[in-house]
């Protein structure tokens, strides 16, 4: 046993041997309980900086928009109950229960919204695993320019999602559109395809974008995950002549059920959240077509100044997505774990 | 500091009072940037359109009145939002554009002054056209905002299109711009002739039924700003015409989900269209030596807007003055500078309908010499005064509700124009939600 600092409290694990049970670790303090009790306080004070922002920047605007969506929030009159935080005078409005949820649970816009978000995150989320999935396999074997297409598969996805709605609203304009002009001039359409006059047709224009700007990242992880499964499952599955779909099924998509697992939180949270690209190429529409509840709230709250029912619809969102990581966690990762 | 550059190690308890009068200094710095605000010079914030103009006649006004004005630009999506935000923690902008339905909720919530006690108000409320300066007002009558530039709706129609279906001049009437449109598509010459700007947001579907309603005589909203579209048959021959000119074929059906109002007109830059309503400066970079547009220069021309009486719908952009301001005078000289005539023959003004065709409230705009030059470049001035003439306000963006009811009907109208809704279920939709809102 080595102390790195003649002149500190030795803090390295120490093995615990245990006459009933398995070996233990504890932390074993070289020389007192108190010189390890008063480092224990010096490291809370070094965090304390960064958690009292975190408190400031995350949790309390994340308690205070949840005790907007069950408050009566009227900007034209915010005076009233109030607390201060830096000279920050934050109304506390009028408590109303569960009015705003029943509100929004009860308005038809709501359910074909969400019937529409959920249509969407379906989408998005089968096609980001599946072409996220292939991108990964093909760029984990071996070719000549595999770095360089690794490095292009960064490009949509280091993209802002603005920049990503106005360059496809470009290349998908009726009348500028280069999709259109390719189309047009290799004589493939007679005349200018209209990508946005049908509200589902839009819907799903938005779901394709989506997906190029955000399978790259699924393949990053997928392909993370490729290269820690040991080659020689492979070698001895190739001995016993297993071919390329035995293999995908047997191996590598077992092995990959921690990755699964993530990708398929992260696209479906993502999914349920997008709102740039509706932002910039449909505001919704045409008429409602492509209102999902993101973009309902956004408005609700930000357009109308509806702050309580806003919150609320985007709340509900939170439940939603917590929901399905719990059940992702069970389908996906709870045999996983028992192995 | 001194220990640790001696040693060139720290000891807990320094590197602790350190960390302590490290976060002292960041919470006292950020009570004293707040505090410096109050002695800065005048904040003045826009959207952002045409900051390089603003900043060269900011420059100016600096250097000729010895003032310190600082200008920013805000991107106009989030503009007012942004800025009702920075408010609400206690941030002054002392000058502010005003997009018109905000004006009222601004001054609802205590945000912005009004200016009826500050010298010179008579001399410019005298100087404005009646009808901006109404709206201008907020319910209870009070002046509280100065104009940056008018928007009318108008018509304008593409002359080489036309001429090329064998007509010599533009319609008239809807019917005959129908029947126009109709031999269009037919011979093929266009495949959507008609191009109204039902794109979905506030100055696009709702300004251009106001207007295709007041082109008809009929009311829309009544003096106490209710909706009685039920109580007007002109209302619903206008969306019995809306739904038949998309069934005919002659709208594109992009236009519901174009962004702005500035894509929209962007579209007749192909020459694809033969008639186009939007606001009147949009013209301006359609036909004048703009390198994109195919109707540059002056092929796009503005046709009077048809209709029974021909009247289009017409509101007033503007420059606020905050409420909380601390250099009262100074915040006031700007808006003069910038909303009224400090600086004499519209110093401001000019150079917004030069540079880019906006319309003011004051006719005396018009006389000036360099203003009358730059509009004959790309429209027929008396023509343009003559629908500014006709142009109708509405006093509903006044109401808390307005910007709901905006929003939500144009869903209501869009869904009537491309899916079965029928114009009397439309009629009957829009009055509930507004009874809903109201």
């Amino acid at each position: 046993m080595t102390t790195l600092d003649p002149g500190r409290p030795d803090l390295t694990l120490q093995p615990e041997a245990s006459a009933s049970g398995p070996v233990r670790t504890r932390w074993f303090a070289g020389k007192n309980r108190q010189a390890v009790q008063s480092e224990g306080w010096f490291a809370a004070a070094l965090v304390s900086p960064a958690l009292l922002v975190i408190l400031l920047i995350v949790f309390l605007p994340l308690v205070y928009s949840i005790w907007l969506s069950f408050a009566e929030v009227d900007l034209l009159r915010p005076g009233g109950t109030a607390i201060t935080i830096f000279g920050m005078r934050l109304p506390l409005y009028r408590f109303t229960g569960l009015a705003n949820y029943s509100k929004v649970l009860s308005d038809p816009l709501y359910w074909q919204a969400l019937l529409r978000t959920v249509y969407f995150v379906a989408l998005f989320v089968i096609e980001a695993v599946v072409i996220g999935l292939a991108m990964a396999l093909v760029l984990n074997a071996h070719f000549a320019g595999r770095r360089l297409m690794r490095a292009m598969l960064l490009v949509p996805w280091s993209m802002s999602r603005i920049a990503v709605g106005i360059l496809w609203l470009g290349m998908l304009d009726a009348d500028f559109g280069a999709i259109n002009g390719i189309l047009y001039r290799l004589g493939l359409i007679d005349h200018y395809l209209s990508f946005f006059s049908d509200g589902f047709t839009a819907l799903n224009v938005l779901i394709v974008v989506y997906v190029w700007n955000q399978a790259p990242f699924a393949t990053i992880l997928f392909l993370a995950g490729l290269q820690s499964i040991p080659q020689d499952l492979y070698h001895a599955a190739s001995v016993d002549g297993a071919g390329f779909w035995r293999k995908l099924w047997h191996i590598t998509l077992p092995s990959l059920r921690p990755m699964m697992f993530l990708v398929l939180v992260l696209a479906t949270v993502n999914g349920f959240l997008m709102l740039d690209l509706i932002y910039v190429m449909t505001s919704g529409g045409p008429g409602n077509d492509t209102t999902t509840v993101t973009w309902l709230g956004y408005r609700t709250a930000f357009s109308f100044f509806k702050f309580g029912p806003g919150t609320a619809i985007l709340f509900t969102l939170t439940l939603i997505c917590v929901a399905l990581t719990v059940i992702y966690h069970r389908l996906v990762l709870s045999k996983f774990q028992s192995e | 500091m001194e220990t640790l550059s001696r040693t060139g190690s720290i000891n807990r308890r320094q590197l602790m009072a350190g960390a302590g009068a490290a976060s002292v200094a960041t919470l006292s710095g950020a009570g004293r940037f707040g505090a410096a605000q109050a002695a800065a010079p005048i904040n003045f914030v826009g959207w952002t359109f045409r900051p390089d103009m603003v900043q060269g006649y900011v420059d100016f006004y600096n250097k000729s009145y010895g003032e310190k004005v600082s200008y920013s630009t805000l991107p106009w999506p989030q503009y007012h939002q942004t800025l009702e935000q920075r408010a609400f923690a206690g941030d002054i902008v002392d000058v502010m554009y005003c997009f018109h339905t905000f004006r009222e909720r601004w001054a609802q919530t205590g945000m912005i002054r009004t200016l009826d006690d500050l010298p010179g108000v008579d001399e410019l409320k005298k100087a404005m056209m009646p009808a901006n300066l109404e709206s201008l007002l907020n319910r209870e009558g009070k002046l509280i905002a100065l104009p940056y530039f008018v928007n009318l709706y108008i018509l304008m129609h593409n002359e080489p299109m036309l001429q090329q279906g064998g007509f010599d001049k533009p319609a008239a009437s809807f019917d005959e711009l129908i029947e126009q449109c109709v031999k269009l598509k037919k011979d093929k010459i266009a495949e959507y002739p008609y191009l109204p700007n039902w794109n979905p947001t506030i100055t696009g579907t709702t300004p251009q039924f106001l207007t295709d309603c007041f082109a008809e005589g009929a009311t829309v909203f009544d003096a106490k700003n209710r909706l009685v579209i039920d109580q007007d048959p002109a209302v619903a021959q206008v969306l019995e015409r809306w739904k038949k000119v998309y069934a005919l074929g002659l709208v594109t059906p992009e236009i519901f989900t174009k962004p702005s109002s500035t894509d929209v007109h962007r579209m007749m830059f192909t020459g694809r269209y033969a008639y186009h309503s939007n606001i009147s400066n949009y013209l301006q970079t359609i036909a004048s030596d703009t390198k994109e547009s195919l109707l540059a220069p002056k092929k796009a021309k503005m046709t009077p807007y048809p209709g029974k009486v021909g009247s289009t719908y017409m509101w007033t952009d503007s420059y606020v003055l905050n409420a909380n301001t601390t250099s009262l005078e100074s915040a006031w000289k700007l808006m003069q500078f910038v909303g009224g005539n400090l600086h004499k023959n519209w110093y401001v003004q000019q150079q917004w309908a030069i540079g880019s065709g906006l319309d003011n409230v004051y006719p005396d705009l018009y006389k000036e010499p360099a203003v009358v030059a730059s509009y004959a470049n790309w429209v027929d001035l008396p023509t343009l005064r003559a629908q500014y003439d006709k142009g109708k306000v509405s006093g509903a963006f006044k109401e808390q509700w307005y910007p709901e009811y905006d929003a939500r009907s144009v869903t209501i109208l869009h869904d009537m124009i491309r899916k079965n809704l029928s114009v009397a279920e439309t009629i009957k939709a829009l009055v509930a939600l507004h009874k809903s809102l109201a």
